[in-house]
């Protein structure tokens, strides 16, 4: 890879899915990205597909694809709930996700039906770990 | 798995410099350093280099070298260099393909004439055995050296429009080596006691083979050295392009691009299946009238008699959002009729309205926004020509795309290199 794990920015504030996604608490909603590994996994991203507004979707659930110069990936969701925003500059400026992955390069904003599926989420220790056993 | 892999001898200088490493053909190879997109739009505005060094190369030399190639090489080595169709020479290379009796590809290949009888055979990575054995099956007669140099030469590329303006720099008599260099033509060796080894030599004193060749579709050179200078020729190419803002690309970036520029992927665009019926017919020795061929060679019977055969096709779709393979082919009615070979970004061009521009375009509209496009090859049954529309379907997504005669527009490669110096 590209970056050492050393050298990853791995927010503390944030929590972390197998996939790589992150999930952040904001008020009563949750923001959804990836993480600083996933898009230096994926490369150049040069398109990101994001659901609609106000769909309902289960934790596993495809809600998006990322893509780069090297691959479609699908987006997971790391947690259940309804979308209540999707990231509209992303369209025309994919490589946020590049460039500031826990910042402009977020995707989806969420309302959360089971905050007990947060609280499972990996810390930012945790994720740590299972980089480091990849 | 990785580990499995084999390295070439600038695998550190990859790592170091922060690379995306990846399995290519056997060989760990760097995918991207910090931007595939960059890397690829370099090679289109200024210049960029590329370890190519996994690649093999077959030495073919004696009396009956030429026979030899002229039996397994589907180009006619006896009537291919320009428009009057006149036999290969020393300091000419040429494109083709070595089929097995079947009309298949067992590889794509360019050959350099360095001597009368003194033949160089470049293939794809990790073919260098294949290839060898491939030509000792099919000598018949003693007189024919055959030696696979695979692991024992440094080849790296060049490309981009200030390729010259950086091999100037660091050329002992610059002016020499570019008189009369057209495009598939080369000059010098990778040997000291090689042909032509004067010819051609870096201000340290070092040989190097110069070709006027390349993988991208755009300007520059391939460069074969002998592995002790390798590493430090590589070096020295990246000093002296910081000026032209050259940068090291990876394989990412050399795929979107000769994705772009129409030329195959051995293996994956060309393969286990009959040589007709694509887009790269120079490869073969068609007669005048394209009924025929201008010699026999292994494999010719099968590709006359494969009628059925599918048809290989460039497209092109209408932004830049891909299908993943395994992915089908499906017309205008739902119907599946081939699959796709090679589907890539080429983040170079884009559409307005139907026809491609490149950002290298001078006639490219003011509103016309180039954000990258989708691009490949596929195969298919009915032979559909250039504007055609067909649908790319994989498990996640389909994604409509325009069969095209060509995909980016205004490439570089063929210019004379007196206009790039």
């Amino acid at each position: 890879m590209a970056k050492e794990i050393s050298e990853l920015t791995l927010q503390d504030d944030v929590r972390y899915a197998e996939d790589h996604e992150w999930a952040k608490k904001e008020g009563d909603t949750i923001k959804i990205g990836i993480s600083d590994y996933a898009q230096d996994q994926l490369g150049d991203i040069v398109f990101v597909e994001l659901p609609e507004v106000d769909s309902d979707l289960k934790k596993g659930d495809e809600f998006g694809t990322v893509e780069s110069t090297k691959a479609v990936s699908e987006l997971y969701m790391p947690l259940s709930g309804k979308v209540v925003a999707v990231n509209e500059a992303l369209p025309d400026d994919p490589e946020q996700v590049n460039k500031d992955p826990y910042g402009g390069g977020w995707m989806i904003e969420i309302e959360p039906s089971d905050p007990a599926e947060f609280d499972a989420m990996m810390d930012k220790d945790a994720y740590l770990e299972m980089l480091k056993g990849l | 798995m990785a580990s499995a892999s084999k390295k070439t001898r600038l695998h550190g200088w990859h790592t170091a410099h922060g690379a995306n490493m990846a399995d290519f053909g056997g060989y760990e190879m760097p995918l991207w350093y910090s931007s595939a997109k960059n890397e690829h739009l370099a090679v289109l505005t200024r210049a960029g280099t590329f370890d190519t060094s996994h690649m093999a190369t077959v030495l073919v030399s004696g009396s009956e070298a030429l026979d030899l190639l002229q039996l397994c090489f589907t180009n006619d080595l006896a009537a291919c260099i320009g428009k009057d169709k006149k036999p290969l020479f020393p300091g000419r290379c040429v494109y083709g393909a070595f089929l097995n009796e079947q009309g298949q590809v067992i590889d794509d290949a360019i050959i350099f004439q360095i001597a009368e009888a003194d033949y160089m055979v470049v293939v794809n990575a990790g073919m260098g055995a294949a290839i060898a054995g491939h030509l000792a099956a099919h000598k018949a007669v003693a007189d024919i050296q055959i030696t696979d140099l695979t692991d024992n030469l440094g080849k790296m590329d060049i490309q981009g429009p200030a390729a010259a303006k950086v091999m100037q720099k660091i050329l002992a008599s610059p002016e020499a080596v570019f008189d009369k260099m057209p495009y598939f033509s080369f000059k010098g060796h990778f040997n000291e006691s090689g042909p032509g080894a004067d010819a051609v030599r870096l201000t340290d004193g070092a040989p190097i083979l110069l070709s006027r060749t390349g993988y991208t579709g755009e300007f520059g050179f391939e460069l074969f050295t002998a592995p002790e200078h390798f590493v430090n020729l590589w070096e020295t190419v990246l000093t002296a392009g910081e000026e032209f803002n050259l940068i090291a690309c990876g394989l990412a970036a050399r795929d979107s691009l000769r994705a772009g520029a129409v030329l195959p992927l051995s293996h994956q665009d060309i393969g286990p299946w009959p040589f007709v019926r694509h887009p790269w017919p120079f490869a073969l020795p068609y007669s005048d009238d394209k009924t025929g061929f201008t010699k026999s060679f292994v494999g010719d019977q099968a590709l006359l008699a494969a009628e059925d055969a599918d048809y290989t096709l460039p497209f092109a779709g209408y932004d830049l959002r891909k299908v993943s393979l395994p992915a089908a082919v499906l017309d205008p009615d739902g119907k599946e009729i081939g699959t796709v070979l090679t589907c890539a970004t080429d983040m170079a061009v884009g559409r307005c309205g139907e026809p491609i521009y490149s950002i290298t375009s001078p006639d490219t509209p003011e509103d016309c926004k180039i954000k990258g496009l989708c691009c490949g090859f596929v195969k298919v049954g009915p032979p559909l020509s250039a504007g055609q529309e067909v649908t790319l379907k994989d498990a996640r997504r389909r994604i409509k795309v325009r069969i095209q005669e060509d995909i980016r527009p205004n490439r570089t490669a063929r210019i004379a290199l007196k206009k790039m110096v």
